[in-house]
């Protein structure tokens, strides 16, 4: 193994991201806002910005709920004014105390919160936007046609609140307790990015594939941040009714939520200071300096909205933020990085042995004559397969004789017609992938799940992150050697071959003992290959891992494997050791050309 | 009894050919671009503003056939119009959803310009065609000439999609769009088209169902909304599965409205959508699209 090329692992000169620098801007403006026209007694300025920065607030929450964990839900206002009527009817009509009102309101949103879930775990995308704006239309009409419970059209006056009366420091109660509000959801959306839920949620948004071949459940991600969001957007509404003083349906119609959505979007999805930007350019701007044209403040809405689109497609903070990182790209972010390098470095003293007899060896994977048709297509026609521990198991045959089919199979990602699959002697036949997962299963896709918006770190760190079921334990040296050296690198410029390294490493890193590779050398020069068939020894023999090899480059299969199944249209025409398979005249035809020992 | 049944069935059959006709107009885009235009409803109330303009009231018969064609075409030009923005983000971006918010954006202006210039009063329409009696009840004539109206765009959709090269093209896009493009079709002009087709089709139900539509600066989503129902309980980009789902849908509404009040109306549609989504999502008539992994 070859250590001459040294890896540079220089400390990059700029940020991956510029989170810290915004998060810090961020802060100093909401707190800013809010205290600094109370402090001076304007009381319409007082009003008005901490009506803004309740509305930041419940915008950063959209960000999160739009962007990091993928929900195209444009419906918030109405789980917004869940809070709000809820506290208004306990307090207003019932004469609860205003902290039964938070309670209550902020509960009643949460529910708000499980039935948009509900959607959401069956539908996506643009399906799961309709609904949610469907909600967010009917909710008002709701409020009015129930006019027994909520005052109908005519709204509910509140008492006035302790919190509104000022303080001998010069500010109202309400004004601290709001500026706090969003500020801490600022501190959520740039920390949750930098924990392991904020990172799953991230890879379920991106790749639910992925996510479940990492042990995560896609459905359980939607479900806690429609929840999480939610609860904290019914708690920011419970603050509304003692700013205005007053809950009427209109306050909540349809123009609410296009504004939590379009401030994100405007500001730019994804970056802290988006929605921040986006609720001063699209709500401030329109009701305070053009207040005089309330009329066009809808039109505003709409036409500020196709403009951003148009000129910046990434919003105005990410725009700059895209222009920032460009300018800071450094010559060796330019696709020369060697992840496979880095790694195989760690990994001085290796002796290859040979593998153990069969008898001595468990059964770890085994399909029992499974069957899968789509259509009239047979792609897995009566397979019998047996991966024994710490083998090398080459899986070949032409495109289309159900190789990938197979894998996906085992990974649950689709189910076999008839027949039974086992791993580890559990029966996975009917199994939820991201269980299969944690059984200790871990796989790669042809085409490679890598995440731009993640550091390279960051893309092998979800491997760790699928670490289920383990205690927490310290990072061993060379893993944090990686980290170190990979933390600052943009995933964005990794070319292909080494994508489809990350990946291999990921699943390494996610501790699975049984690993299922799609084509991993695809894109790799001869070079690199001889050097993955050395990472592939390295990870049967030295680390003991049990590994299903779905690949096209047969000298390698025959140079690596330890055992070789042919598929040809969906069966299974040979099996067995590699030298005995090359002289079965099933498989002849397929190394036409070419000699094999 | 069936003085009730029949107001239901007759009015609920016409509403529900305007959520069809709509459901049809999603398909063309949605095929075509995997868009959904969520600024169609008001490209339908435009065409029913059209009707009003147009119209003198009462209307004579010779002018309203004349204002037909003309209605529609204005309604399809700015839909292609609209089009062209929705399509321009896409073609250099990895960002591809841009059209939500730009086709968002597009049906929040046209309802604000609509605000600002006709204020928050629906208009009126008064119908070209006298009134007919089905069961002894008096029904406006736009509801039977919307359900022609859905008979022929059907029709003619389906003569399209199938006999024409332009139609095929279309449908190839709709099966795989790099395919589509690699075997040479300009897959940007015949999406433009699509969006042309879908104001031919908004166009001309606006100014046919004018006198029973809701014209007013705030209807616009609610039709989108009914109209995308029907397009999912039918099967996404299934004309037939519109066709059958639009009627059914129109007469629920209609029993809604009946039985507990026009309030409820949009709340049960979307009761209607939420069930449908939850127990099958892929709709009536729809395919399940194999997944890719």
């Amino acid at each position: 193994m070859a250590q001459a090329q040294a890896i540079t692992m220089t400390k990059p000169s700029g940020n991956l991201t510029s989170d810290k620098l915004q998060f810090w801007l961020g802060l100093l403006i909401i707190f800013g806002t809010v205290l600094i026209p109370d402090f001076m007694g304007n009381q319409y300025y007082t009003h008005t910005f901490q009506l803004v920065n309740l509305y930041i607030g419940v915008a950063i929450l959209q960000n999160i709920l739009f962007v990091d964990a993928g929900q195209v839900a444009f419906g918030m206002g109405a789980i917004f004014g869940l809070g709000a009527y809820v506290a208004g009817i306990a307090t207003g009509m019932h004469g609860l105390s205003y902290e039964w009102g938070i309670v209550l309101g902020t509960l009643a949103a949460t529910l708000g919160g499980v039935l948009f879930a509900l959607p959401a775990l069956r539908v996506q995308h643009f399906h799961l936007g309709f609904v949610t704006l469907a909600a967010a239309m009917v909710f008002p009409e709701m409020l009015v046609a129930m006019n027994k419970y909520t005052n109908g059209i005519n709204g509910i006056p509140m008492p006035t609140s302790a919190l509104t009366q000022r303080l001998p420091i010069g500010l109202a109660p309400l004004s601290l307790v709001i500026a706090a509000f969003s500020g801490l959801m600022l501190v959520l959306h740039v920390r949750m990015r930098r924990t392991k839920l904020g990172r799953r949620m991230m890879v379920a948004a991106a790749s639910p594939e992925a996510a479940q071949s990492l042990g995560t459940s896609p459905g359980a991600m939607r479900s806690i941040a429609f929840i999480l969001v939610s609860a904290l957007t019914g708690l920011a509404g419970t603050l509304y009714p003692p700013i205005v003083g007053f809950v009427s349906p209109s306050a909540f119609n349809l123009d609410l939520s296009i504004l939590f959505f379009f401030a994100v979007v405007v500001g730019g999805r994804g970056q802290p200071l988006g929605p921040i930007l986006g609720v001063y350019i699209l709500y401030l701007v329109p009701n305070v300096l053009l207040v005089q044209f309330v009329n066009f403040r809808l039109m505003a809405y709409g036409a500020v909205a196709l403009a951003a689109m148009l000129a910046f497609p990434d919003g105005i903070i990410g725009s700059l933020e895209i222009w920032r990182r460009k300018r800071q790209l450094r010559p060796e972010d330019d696709g020369a990085l060697r992840v496979d390098r880095i790694i195989a470095n760690a990994e001085t003293e290796f002796t290859d042995k040979p593998l153990a007899p069969d008898a001595e060896r468990p059964v770890l994977v085994e399909v029992h004559d499974g069957r899968k048709s789509f259509g009239n297509v047979r792609a897995i026609d009566g397979v019998n397969l047996t991966v024994r521990q710490g083998e090398i198991h080459g899986l070949v045959g032409a495109n289309g004789s159900g190789k990938t089919s197979l894998l996906n199979v085992l990974s649950g990602l689709s189910r076999l017609d008839s027949g039974s699959l086992s791993v580890k002697g559990r029966d996975i036949t009917r199994m939820a992938p991201h269980r299969i997962a944690r059984l200790g299963l871990g796989r790669t896709f042809q085409a490679p799940r890598i995440f731009p918006a993640l550091s390279i770190w960051g893309n092998l760190e979800i491997g760790i992150d699928g670490r289920y079921d383990k205690a927490e334990e310290a990072l061993p040296v060379r893993v944090q050697a990686l980290k170190e050296a990979l933390s600052d690198r943009s995933a964005e410029y990794l070319p292909h071959g080494q994508r489809r390294i990350v990946e291999v490493m990921r699943v390494v890193l996610k501790e699975a003992d049984i690993l299922m590779l799609d084509e991993p050398a695809a894109g790799l020069s001869p070079e690199e290959r001889a050097e993955f068939s050395h990472l592939l020894r390295v990870l049967s023999r030295q680390m003991g891992k049990t590994i299903i090899l779905v690949e096209h480059d047969l000298d390698l299969v025959w140079g690596v494997a330890d055992k070789i199944t042919v598929l040809d249209f969906g069966r299974v025409v040979a099996s067995g050791d590699p030298a005995e398979v090359a002289t079965m005249k099933e498989v002849h035809h397929m190394f036409v050309g070419k000699k094999h020992a | 009894m069936s003085y009730e049944l029949a107001i239901i069935l007759v009015r609920g059959l016409g509403l529900g050919s305007i959520f069809a006709l709509l459901a049809m107009s999603f398909n063309v885009v949605h095929s075509s671009s995997g868009i959904l235009n969520f600024a169609q409803g008001n490209f339908l109330v435009l065409g029913g503003f059209a009707a009003a303009f147009l119209l003198a009231s009462p209307p004579d018969m010779a002018m309203w056939w004349i204002m037909l064609p003309v209605a529609t075409i204005i309604v399809a030009a700015l839909l292609s119009f609209h089009g062209w923005i929705t399509l321009l983000p896409l073609r250099n971006s990895t960002e591809q959803d841009s059209w939500m918010i730009s086709t968002m954006a597009v049906s929040i202006m046209i309802g604000a310009g609509l605000l600002i210039t006709q204020g928050p009063f629906a208009q009126t329409v008064q119908s070209a065609f006298a009134s007919f009696r089905v069961m002894g009840t008096r029904t406006p004539a736009p509801y039977a000439l919307c359900f022609v109206l859905m008979i022929a765009w059907f029709l003619w959709l389906k003569w399209f999609h199938a006999r024409t090269l332009t139609g095929l093209a279309i449908s190839a896009i709709s099966q795989d769009m790099e395919a589509a493009r690699a075997a040479g079709l300009r897959v940007r002009r015949l999406q433009l088209l699509a969006f042309t087709i879908s104001g031919l089709v908004v166009g001309s139900t606006g100014f046919v169902a004018a006198p029973v539509l809701s014209i007013s600066a705030d209807s616009g989503f609610r039709y989108v909304l009914n109209g995308f129902i029907a397009a999912v309980v039918g099967g996404m980009g299934s004309n037939t599965g519109a066709v059958i789902a639009g009627p059914l849908l129109g007469i629920i509404a209609m029993v809604a409205t009946y039985q507990v009040g026009g309030e409820y109306q949009n709340f049960v549609s979307l009761l209607i959508l939420v069930l449908i989504l939850m127990f099958r999502p892929q709709g009536l008539f729809g395919r399940t699209a194999a997944r890719r992994v």
